[in-house]
């Protein structure tokens, strides 16, 4: 089934993974982070399924841990000592929580990014740019059809090749080394021929005359207006938090951090808001068109 | 007329550049240093890379290309992308170096530096964006814009040898030189000289790799990609200077 978040607006998709990018990158308290990670990880097995947890265990784990354990290596900074490697360099303790920290920052980029990639397929960011950057936009459109096309026509001037004898299976390497060239340069002749077809045909069709109109899937809704409304509203709670110094954190030269106190914890619920709302707008989607099924 | 359009072109972005430069970057540094208080590295060199872009893009965009020099351009990236994709399963084992140098030797500077970052973008498109995508297709694009100007202004030969020499440390030094730390302040959020030491040593024999193949690839298609541009230029009269 398709995620519900993804039918949203092109735009409100792309405003937030940019913002909870952002947030997971310059939001280094500790809590934060845990929401950040804990929401992409889950997130991403609701969107890419199977394929993301053995990514998940079998890429980023493995990389946190590598990542937080090379920091004390090369950082030397904080007070707590924690022994003195063989080159005579204190290993501190806020070297290693700080390299944990970072480590838990990319890997949770990486899985929002693995989320970014599910949601804001190609067309949705074409539309997005489509106005402000035309020409390139058209040319990353192109590009996108070229590509497929391409490896089809390959396949065609291969297996043509392989009739006369010159296929990359025949004769020793230099000659099969030969024959690849020859068939990628029959393809480049062939790509930039057809380009230029494609552009006389382009040009007849009345590319680049003024008072052309943009077709387009995508109109704004209600729903994507609330759904904006809530996330800025939660956006600049967040940010007013740090900006006033009720959630802070700091690593060197010793680690403080705002704990579980009352007043911090409602910063943290709101980010977890923040984190969570394409999981919940998902998951309340599939419950009421579970109730509207079974209703039926 | 062409000539015209063209040396317009040069001398406005020259003008954006600089204006750039000595405006957006101070700026940005200073709402660094002092805002961010001298924290937040990745953001700042992020927003230092999207500026250096700005130009380009919106100078290709301003002229209003005519539809063959889009669909060339168009090709020449599928072709990058297309040709990643293949040696997807080597590590590091890239034409895309080798296609951008050459679109820039034939195309001029400004379609180089275009092809290199939007085949960065777009081959990501398949194999996943990041936070490496920015810094990836900055060194495309500035290897491409490099050996454009170069080429055009006579300090390197259009030949092949002196161009595999010039795709090899531009490899290596330049897509190595920037990638490897960019690698570091993506991960760790700073950087420090043992840390870029330690990216560098551990990515020499990639970026060898990667500057090898560039190299081979260059030495194969030099004559037939440069022959088959240059037809299709003389042919349709298209992209000239």
């Amino acid at each position: 089934m398709k995620d519900a978040f993804s039918t949203y607006h092109p735009l409100v998709n792309f405003i937030y993974f940019a913002v909870v990018i952002l947030f997971s990158m310059f939001l280094m308290h500790p809590v934060f982070l845990c929401i950040s990670f804990a929401s992409a990880f889950l997130y991403s097995l609701r969107l890419n399924g199977k394929r993301a947890l053995k990514f998940n265990l079998l890429f980023l784990v493995p990389f946190l841990l590598v990542m937080a354990l090379l920091n004390p290596l090369f950082n030397h900074q904080g007070v707590t000592i924690l022994f003195y490697a063989s080159s005579g360099n204190p290993i501190t303790l806020e070297a290693v929580l700080y390299g944990f920290a970072a480590a838990l920052m990319f890997v949770s980029v990486i899985c929002w990014f693995s989320c970014y990639n599910a949601v804001m397929t190609s067309d949705k960011f074409l539309y997005l740019f489509g106005r402000v950057i035309p020409a390139l936009s058209l040319v990353f459109s192109m590009v996108l059809r070229f590509v497929p096309r391409f490896k089809a026509q390959i396949c065609v001037i291969t297996r043509a090749q392989a009739c006369m004898g010159r296929d990359l299976h025949s004769g020793n390497l230099w000659q099969r080394m030969k024959n690849g060239v020859q068939i990628l340069s029959i393809m480049v002749t062939w790509a930039l021929e057809h380009s230029i077809e494609t552009a006389t045909s382009m040009k007849s069709r009345g590319y680049g005359l003024p008072g052309r109109t943009v077709f387009s899937i995508f109109y704004p809704e209600k729903r994507d207006r609330i759904f904006l409304l809530l996330f800025f509203a939660l956006s600049v709670f967040i940010l007013a938090g740090f900006a006033c110094g009720i959630v802070f954190v700091r690593y060197y030269p010793a680690l403080g951090f705002t704990g579980f106190a009352p007043v911090p914890v409602i910063f943290y619920i709101g980010y977890l808001a923040l984190c969570l709302l394409p999981l919940i707008i998902d998951l309340v989607e599939e419950h009421q068109w579970k109730r509207f099924v079974s209703i039926t | 007329m062409q000539y015209d359009a063209t040396v317009t072109n040069k001398k406005t972005r020259t003008v954006l550049t600089g204006l750039l430069f000595l405006l957006a970057v101070p700026i940005l540094l200073a709402v660094g240093v002092f805002i961010l208080h001298d924290r937040s590295y990745y953001l700042i060199s992020l927003l230092l890379i999207i500026c250096s872009m700005i130009p380009f893009v919106w100078l290709f965009e301003r002229r209003k290309p005519q539809a063959r020099e889009l669909v060339v351009l168009a090709t020449l990236i599928a072709l990058a992308v297309a040709g990643r994709a293949a040696f997807f399963m080597l590590p590091q084992v890239k034409p895309v170096i080798a296609i951008v140098i050459l679109a820039a030797v034939c195309l001029g500077a400004e379609s180089g530096f275009l092809v290199g970052a939007m085949t960065g973008f777009v081959s990501n498109f398949f194999f996943g964006q990041g936070p490496w995508t920015p810094w990836q297709m900055f060194c495309f694009g500035l290897i491409g814009y490099l050996a454009g100007v170069l080429v055009q202004s006579g300090w390197l030969p259009a030949k092949k040898i002196p161009l595999c020499i010039f795709g090899g440390l531009a490899t290596f030094l330049i897509y190595g030189g920037i990638m490897d730390p960019a690698a570091v302040l993506v991960a760790q959020g700073y950087l420090s000289w043992q840390t870029v030491l330690v990216a560098y040593g551990a990515g020499v024999w990639f970026n060898l790799i990667h500057a090898v193949s560039t190299v081979v690839f260059l030495f194969l298609f030099y004559g037939p990609l440069t022959q088959k541009l240059e037809r299709v230029k003389n042919k349709y009269g298209l992209l000239d200077g």
